[in-house]
């Protein structure tokens, strides 16, 4: 009462260490690889060596669009690096509830004046702001680096890879959530998060091998937003939603968990 | 008037686990209510369900007048809760910690003065608010618990095993601090599984064992207390006939009496007393006592020896407890078919 969201809060205020950590890696990781597209992306060599690898691997990577500044920085950052480094954030960050609740947390938090939808909710407004934050910054760099690197990419397509990133790795954390609020373990949290993440991603391999695998797509969150290359051809504006939306859903199904058992003691 | 505290019929299970069994409870205004039982009777649980930490299986529960379950933040707003198992993680400094909670659980508007009483308190127990809370000793963590759960001048208090980790100094801290929370007006509903720390705070005691009440009441009209040990070294008699003389005294039993190891040529003698000590202390009086400890049993060994194992069959066996609980006559939905 008369305080503002004080469970999201204070968990902006306790992860803003993790959340600088996390920054700095994602500074680190472009500024390793998207000076490297004049020197590689468009060179001869390189294509000759792609050309050499197995077509199956080549796609899987999504080295087959490397000779372009699209192709590269997506092979590279959003469909590799950077979907690595959110998904591990997001599945984190996204056992905060379970955290707690193991952690003996919960029990006292929930016993003063905080509704259990609050706190589930809060939770999960926190993740998303301090996602959004990344998926921002990562966006900026690209941006930034846009002129130095040659990658002559569209501004307004930043600004879609980096929603269709934060939106996958928020619904990975919202399937996290989810998991640690119905069962207050953290080892479903993260087993839930990641597995989700990474299923994604080999239904997304898997597709790309042959056109009778292609309907793996359509389970394949990863394929969702990056089935279209956001870069190079724009981002898929319906898979972009859907993933959002599926990220909304399992944030307000974690507070209904919540609400509905009993804590662990 | 209607009681702070209205549990009916309250059951609890865990899959084939029933971890209370049609538990009835009253807590009336103003008092302090002590529930006491060896571990695992079911303390926690039933105070984790007046929070809506866990719900009831079955059974109803009021508390302030409200449901837990519907009266949400608000209620609990009117409630200070220590937990059983107190863990306070993270880099956090304690007055972080009560700055997050008075602004959660304090009245409406500021939460300065509710901090303020947060630094008495403090200053009281001893404890460094500017530390962060992991890096706090178990007893100084306690401290921070108590802080949270008393700061905001709730009107009920549901304290599970206060005292746990604390100093005996600060055990009477605590109990000073129970007094001026009754004499304020606040409701105080505590756990324990130490009688004496009962006997010195609680207006009325209800003794849980394996999920039943086995007995409640006030605290001197419980038997509980009534079990004690002795041990006592007198001088200028010899074991022999000590022994004799004890055995004589009512209610004593296991009377071991043998000479003292050193040269003093006093006689040690140990004993268990049940019911009054007084005939112990008068018999005592014709000796030159040169040492003597009376010491309670603990609890567990008292609810176990006075209130047998409590199965459905034998939890209405005490001979002369005080308020025994009827058998509950009322209807009850056919739920008595849970039993057994």
């Amino acid at each position: 009462m008369g305080s503002i969201l004080p469970v999201f809060r204070r968990s902006i205020r306790e992860s803003w260490r993790s959340v600088l950590g996390w920054t700095i890696g994602i500074a680190a990781v472009l500024s390793l690889y998207l000076p490297l597209y004049p020197s590689l992306g468009g060179s001869d060599q390189l294509q000759g060596l792609i050309d050499a690898m197995p077509k199956q691997l080549v796609e899987t990577l999504g080295y087959d669009q490397i000779a372009s500044g699209a192709g590269y920085t997506e092979s590279t950052f959003y469909g590799l690096m950077g979907f690595l480094l959110l998904t591990i954030t997001a599945v984190l960050w996204g056992s905060a509830l379970a955290a707690a609740e193991e952690g003996g947390r919960a029990e006292l938090d929930l016993a003063h004046g905080i509704g259990r939808s609050q706190y589930a909710l809060e939770t999960a407004l926190s993740v998303l702001v301090r996602l959004l934050w990344l998926g921002a910054f990562a966006g900026l760099v690209i941006w930034a680096m846009n002129g130095p690197a040659e990658l002559e990419l569209e501004p307004v397509r930043i600004i879609g890879a980096s929603a269709a990133l934060t939106g996958l790795a928020f619904l990975t954390a919202a399937a996290a959530l989810l998991a640690g609020a119905a069962t207050g373990r953290r080892a479903w949290a993260t087993g839930i998060g990641a597995g989700i993440a990474v299923l994604g991603y080999i239904l997304h391999a898997l597709a790309k091998q042959s056109s009778d695998l292609e309907w793996l797509n359509a389970v394949s969150p990863y394929s969702w937003v990056f089935g279209q290359s956001p870069l190079a051809e724009g981002v898929d504006l319906g898979g972009l939603a859907l993933t959002w939306g599926v990220g909304l859903v399992l944030a307000a199904a974690s507070a209904l968990a919540l609400r509905g058992r009993d804590l662990r003691g | 008037m209607t009681d702070t505290i209205e549990v009916s019929a309250l059951h609890k299970r865990y899959g084939h686990n029933v971890a209370l069994h049609e538990l009835d409870l009253r807590v009336r205004p103003g008092t302090v209510f002590g529930l006491i039982g060896p571990n695992g009777a079911g303390k926690t649980t039933t105070l984790r369900t007046l929070l809506d930490i866990i719900r009831p299986s079955s059974g109803t529960v009021r508390v302030l007048g409200e449901d837990p379950r519907r009266g949400g933040p608000a209620l609990r707003r009117r409630i200070g809760y220590v937990p059983g198992e107190l863990h306070l993680e993270g880099r956090a400094s304690g007055h972080r910690l009560l700055a997050f909670y008075a602004e959660v659980s304090g009245s409406t508007g500021s939460s300065g003065p509710v901090l303020g009483t947060a630094r008495d308190l403090a200053d009281r127990l001893g404890v460094d608010l500017n530390r962060p809370v992991r890096t706090l000793s178990k007893g100084n963590k306690q401290k921070v618990g108590l802080i949270q759960a008393f700061m905001h001048r709730p009107e009920l208090l549901i304290l599970d095993e206060p005292t746990s980790g604390l100093d005996p100094l600060m055990q009477r801290e605590f109990l000073a601090m129970v007094r001026e929370a009754r004499d304020a007006g606040q409701t105080v509903l505590l756990s324990s599984h130490v009688l004496s720390e009962i006997q010195q705070t609680a207006d009325e005691v209800a003794v849980l064992a394996a999920g039943r009440i086995v007995a409640d009441g006030d605290v001197a009209s419980l038997r509980l207390g009534s079990v004690r040990r002795i041990r006592v070294r007198i001088g200028g008699a010899d074991a022999a006939a000590a022994h004799a003389a004890f055995e004589r005294i009512p209610g004593i039993a296991g009377v071991d009496a043998s000479s003292a190891a050193d040269a003093s040529g006093g006689v040690q003698v140990a004993a268990t007393i049940e019911g009054a000590i007084d005939p112990f202390v008068k018999a005592l009086a014709q000796y030159e006592v040169q040492d003597l400890t009376v010491e309670e049993p603990d609890l567990e060994e008292s609810v176990l020896r006075l209130y047998g194992n409590p199965s459905p069959a034998s939890a209405t066996a005490p001979t002369s407890a005080p308020t025994r609980r009827p058998r509950r006559s009322r209807g009850r939905d056919g739920r008595e078919g849970d039993r057994g």
